[in-house]
């Protein structure tokens, strides 16, 4: 059952350094060939400044960027082993570069207990991570929805 | 939110319209080194996705792929249509699970055209789907794109 009190609940923020190397090993796992990805020489041949980050790069933030991310989770009574991603949304506000540095503040935002057509219930718990670069820009908001099955 | 006027233009805001389909693309058929490939790219390691013995012992009828990189499937469709520093807003719900094997094809159709202080936006809807049709994620998106002269 989601404990309500949680809502609003934010953490001590994180840090992660934005890395062409990760961008482009990001883009060969999914299988992109785009070669603006692959280095600064080839994004400039193509008339980039640099790397641009991939779409879904700020995936790569939560997982390589708060560490703690799991255990702050538990700390909020969240069952970890049952979760399954829901929805996974950003919002891109300002340019992101190879060599930012990015500060995450992760927050529980909402969350709510539903009642499945098995009569199990779920909890559907919606988070979001707020990223500042190094310049205190606002770049970028992630928001997701978990689903913690009974 | 300024539009980066040193990006190249991949596509004018005058040639898109509304009902417009995305050049559909088809991904070769999720393997296993992919996956684990993946998980160290993303940085999520849960077994779920890279041990065959977990998938059995919960029965997800073996190894799942990452939800995130059937988004990320998506992304490769929204940053081939409108280039890769177009996106203000992706999002997808995941609405099934993809396994071994599983050919994934991502199709978008363009729902909105508007503009606000100044700036072109497009919005769209997309869909991921098996070789069965069964989908695997759907989301929305908005690009911001500039003028043709």
């Amino acid at each position: 059952m989601f404990d309500k009190s949680i809502i609003g609940r934010s953490f001590p923020p994180f840090s992660i350094e934005v890395e062409r190397g990760k961008i482009r090993e990001l883009a060969l796992a999914i299988g992109d060939e785009n070669p603006v990805y692959s280095s600064k020489a080839e994004a400039q041949a193509a008339g980039y400044d640099d790397v641009p980050i991939y779409p879904t790069t700020p995936t790569t933030f939560t997982f390589s960027g708060n560490r703690k991310m799991v255990g702050q989770l538990v700390s909020a009574g969240i069952n970890v082993m049952r979760i399954l991603l829901g929805e996974e949304e950003y919002e891109y506000l300002a340019p992101i570069h190879p060599g930012d540095t990015l500060t995450g503040v992760f927050t529980i935002v909402d969350g709510k207990t539903r009642q499945g057509s098995s009569g199990a219930s779920m909890d559907i718990i919606t988070t979001e991570v707020q990223y500042t670069n190094q310049h205190g820009a606002s770049v970028l908001k992630a928001r997701q929805v978990i689903v913690v099955r009974e | 939110m300024t539009s980066n006027a040193q990006t190249p233009i991949k596509l004018y805001y005058e040639d898109v319209q509304v009902g417009d389909e995305i050049p559909k693309l088809v991904k070769a058929p999720v393997t296993h080194l992919q996956l684990v490939r993946y998980a160290g790219a993303s940085g999520d390691f849960n077994p779920l996705h890279t041990d065959p013995k977990i998938g059995e012992l919960i029965g997800t009828g073996g190894i799942i792929a990452h939800g995130m990189l059937i988004m990320g499937f998506i992304g490769q469709l929204l940053s081939d249509y409108v280039g890769p520093t177009a996106l203000r807003k992706f999002g997808v719900r995941f609405k099934g699970m993809t396994h071994l094997e599983d050919v994934i094809t991502c199709t978008g159709t363009i729902t909105g055209k508007y503009e606000t202080d100044g700036i072109a936006y497009i919005a769209g809807k997309t869909q991921a789907a098996d070789q069965n049709g069964d989908v695997k994620a759907s989301g929305t998106f908005v690009a911001a794109l500039p003028h043709r002269e």
